[in-house]
């Protein structure tokens, strides 16, 4: 009597142990095989997505907070994954979870030269400009920055940062802050280190053309740059906050941002692309 | 005051904005309600294995199965473990997220609640397995008709509690692109850039669940007493 009782028990947990393991089998055993063949590439899915109008319907993948996410919004019936970085959607891209990501143009340059199994759509959508944010009202500090930003633009320093990072011969050397300037204060600035070239985590620094400009106008307003890694749709809210005096990150002036924060003069030309598996 | 309406209005109204919360909050709630029925059918069935194990020295390689799980699942973060069955197990396929979550969270869940009726199974005296054994009974039946059911009403405060840290936990599934309450909140900080109201009344809704969840299983547990002695 106690062995089959035994056997019962065994049976039963067997059974449901192989349900479990079952579940997870099923789901992914369909593309086993595509899986095996495709490991290397990654790509199972193969790509729907040819222009622009062929997003209507499509999933589409953005980073939360980016203008990316406004325009895959407007999309035609189509469903818009909000990932908390920008490497998700990519990653998630390349598996074939999602048929498009909607990026701004330069990190997507990034993603896709490390990436050879994705490419860039040609048609790309509205030009948009970079801007400094700080807090509504803070306006000596605006005017402060803004008036940097002229001189280096003016005096070629910016061109020379961007070439630091951007083209065929973008070496990543970082600008080199000017050890002779009297620093007065902080200006801590808010960023999202997860959008090359402009700024992210290269042997545990923060770097890119956002931070390079911030260090090079910190030298012109005699200030100390204290920079504040965090998620893309907290930054607004942290300069709001007074945790952070200005945010740096790629951001493009929107209407819905400028109720929010006040800008500087633009520093970037940047447009929003469609990347999809190859 | 009228700043406050405006911002009650752009956080809530507009663009049918609550929507985001209203639809986090059903995605919340399928991944609570499901998750929690895988865990408690895993955490029972592990409990079991090793309650046996401990008790009668059977069912060994279940026991080291049952270990190595409880280990595994204990030992990172359910976060982690999210991560994992997203991009790494279900890698390269098309799979429907709230599964994945409910997975995730299940499969997470279950090593918890193992380990809670574990230790209600283990507290019931010896006396009520030989009682069974002189009334005849078998192991199976002992376990199923005496020992489980008055284990489950000594776990029942601690299973209640997993539930509501388990619905709590939910809300790292927005890493996956999963739009949970919390994400639903995220969405619209991101769109309005306000920070208080989406985060205050996601709090709240949350808070509201798990204070109704808490009632619930005092009730359930009130009407457990009847069958007290005394």
């Amino acid at each position: 009597m106690k062995k089959t009782n035994k056997g019962i028990i065994a049976a039963c947990v067997a059974a449901a142990v192989l349900a479990v393991a079952g579940c997870g089998q099923t789901t992914s055993n369909t593309p086993a095989s595509e899986t095996a063949a495709q490991a290397p590439t990654g790509a199972v899915i193969p790509n729907t997505v040819f222009s622009a109008d062929d997003l209507v319907g499509k999933t589409i993948g953005t980073q939360l907070g980016t203008t990316g996410y406004i325009f895959a919004g407007d999309v035609e019936n189509a469903t818009v994954e909000a990932y908390n970085k920008a490497a998700d959607a990519i990653q998630a891209l390349k598996q074939g979870k999602i048929d498009a990501v909607i990026i701004d143009s330069e990190p997507a340059k990034v993603f896709v030269e490390k990436n050879n199994d994705l490419t860039i759509l040609s048609d790309p959508f509205a030009e948009e400009e970079y801007s400094i944010a700080y807090k509504i009202g803070n306006d000596e500090l605006g005017k402060k920055i803004d008036d940097a930003l002229t001189s280096l633009k003016s005096d070629g320093t910016l061109d020379s940062i961007v070439s630091h990072w951007i083209g065929d011969e973008a070496d990543h050397v970082p600008y080199t802050p000017d050890s002779s300037v009297a620093r007065n204060g902080k200006l801590v600035m808010a960023t999202n280190a997860e959008f090359p070239p402009y700024e992210s985590m290269e042997g545990g620094e923060i770097v890119g053309i956002d931070v390079d400009m911030m260090r090079a106008v910190c030298d012109r307003i005699g200030m100390e740059l204290e920079i504040e890694n965090m998620a893309f749709d907290s930054i607004i809210a942290a300069i709001n906050s007074g945790k952070a005096d200005v945010g740096v990150a790629g951001m493009s002036v929107t209407p819905e941002r400028q109720k929010n924060v006040s800008f500087t003069q633009g520093y970037a030309v940047s447009k929003q692309v469609i990347v999809v598996r190859k | 005051m009228d700043g406050f309406l405006q911002k009650l209005y752009d956080t809530f109204i507009v663009d049918n904005r609550w929507q985001y919360l209203t639809n986090g909050l059903k995605t919340t709630l399928i991944i609570t309600l499901f998750a929690v029925m895988i865990g408690m059918l895993l955490g029972f069935l592990v409990a079991v294995i090793r309650a046996t194990h401990d008790k009668t020295g059977r069912l060994k390689i279940l026991n080291f199965i049952s270990k190595i799980y409880l280990t595994v699942i204990r030992g990172t973060p359910v976060m982690v473990q999210l991560l994992i069955i997203y991009y790494v197990i279900f890698a390269s396929v098309r799979i429907d997220k709230t599964l994945v979550g409910i997975l995730a969270f299940g499969i997470n869940s279950g090593a918890y609640v193992a380990e809670i009726v574990r230790s209600g199974i283990m507290s019931i005296d010896n006396g009520q397995f030989e009682a069974g054994a002189s009334l005849g009974l078998n192991y199976t039946k002992t376990m199923l008709y005496i020992i489980i059911p008055q284990a489950f009403k000594n776990v029942l405060p601690a299973l209640a509690n997993e539930c509501i840290v388990l619905l709590k936990e939910t809300s790292v599934a927005g890493y996956i692109a999963l739009e949970d309450l919390t994400k639903g909140g995220d969405i619209i900080r991101s769109v309005t850039y306000e920070a208080f109201l989406p985060l205050i009344a996601v709090a709240l809704i949350y808070l509201i669940i798990v204070v109704g969840l808490s009632s619930l299983v005092g009730r359930l547990e009130r009407r457990l007493k009847k069958s007290d002695r005394g």
